[in-house]
């Protein structure tokens, strides 16, 4: 049997790596702690999801939207502490723009 | 200004699949502003009681809290006659990863754990230090007198 292709669709999908493959304990998935977007949507201040609407990660390994965190610790209320354990926000080392952070699939 | 998905979320989750004891239903010309219900817990002298409270998301949510308050009078150390209610997290704990279903699940539990080392209603507070069993039972009087539909 010979099959003639006619034509192709090519489908691909992105999602950010954050490292963490299984599904929230809070049955919500994977979504930003602070908007609770998807970490694939993007904040709401921005219309594109993306690298323009990257990711950041903390040293307590909780990830959230850099705009939306950045709004955050703007606010005096934030005391710079991270939203889910209060513990002093410190950026981890892993950049949202370094290559070998997202996958491709 | 357009309602943000999060509260759009947080209302359908809410009305879907409320809480034990919590009702919260947005207002049709404000979104923003919800009617509340808490069914006093079990054990407490707010037991039997349904308390209608008042909540209010601002345009800065969620990166400030919920402004709550108490329509129902009630007995209680920590809310005053106002229907103010005094907790961290609505005050200088309140983080963007809570939500209006957890505000609510931790005034219900304020409801079972009276604090009167950090009153709002010191009046009421002074006769918790002072006679537990007391201000208790008129805690409960109350719960009966407004708070029984």
């Amino acid at each position: 049997m010979k099959v003639h292709i006619k034509h192709w669709s090519a489908v691909a999908q992105w999602r950010w790596n954050t490292g963490n493959t299984a599904h929230d304990q809070d049955d919500e998935g994977d979504v930003c702690g602070i908007c609770r977007v998807p970490y694939e949507g993007c904040c709401p201040s921005c219309k594109m999801p993306g690298d323009d609407c990257p990711l950041i990660w903390g040293e307590c390994s909780h990830v959230f939207h850099m705009h939306c965190l950045l709004k955050w610790l703007g606010t005096a209320a934030s005391k710079q502490q991270c939203p889910m354990d209060r513990r002093a926000w410190v950026t981890a080392e892993r950049k949202a723009n370094d290559p070998s952070s997202t996958t491709v699939s | 200004m357009a309602l943000p998905k999060r509260i759009m979320k947080e209302t359908e989750r809410l009305v879907a699949d409320p809480a034990p004891g919590i009702t919260a239903a947005p207002h049709g010309d404000n979104l923003r502003y919800f009617d509340v219900t808490i069914q006093g817990p079990d054990g407490s002298p707010f037991q039997q009681g349904v308390f209608r409270l008042e909540l209010f998301l601002p345009e800065e949510y969620p990166m400030s809290p919920p402004k709550v308050r108490f329509l129902t009078k009630i007995y209680h150390p920590n809310i005053d006659k106002l229907g103010r209610i005094c907790l961290d997290i609505l005050k200088d704990k309140w983080s963007p990863a809570l939500q209006i279903r957890t505000v609510l699940l931790s005034i219900q539990a304020l409801l079972s754990a009276p604090n009167p080392d950090d009153p709002l209603a010191t009046d009421v507070a002074k006769h918790y230090k002072e006679d537990e069993k007391d201000a208790q039972r008129v805690s409960r009087e109350w719960t009966e007198k407004y708070a029984s539909n």
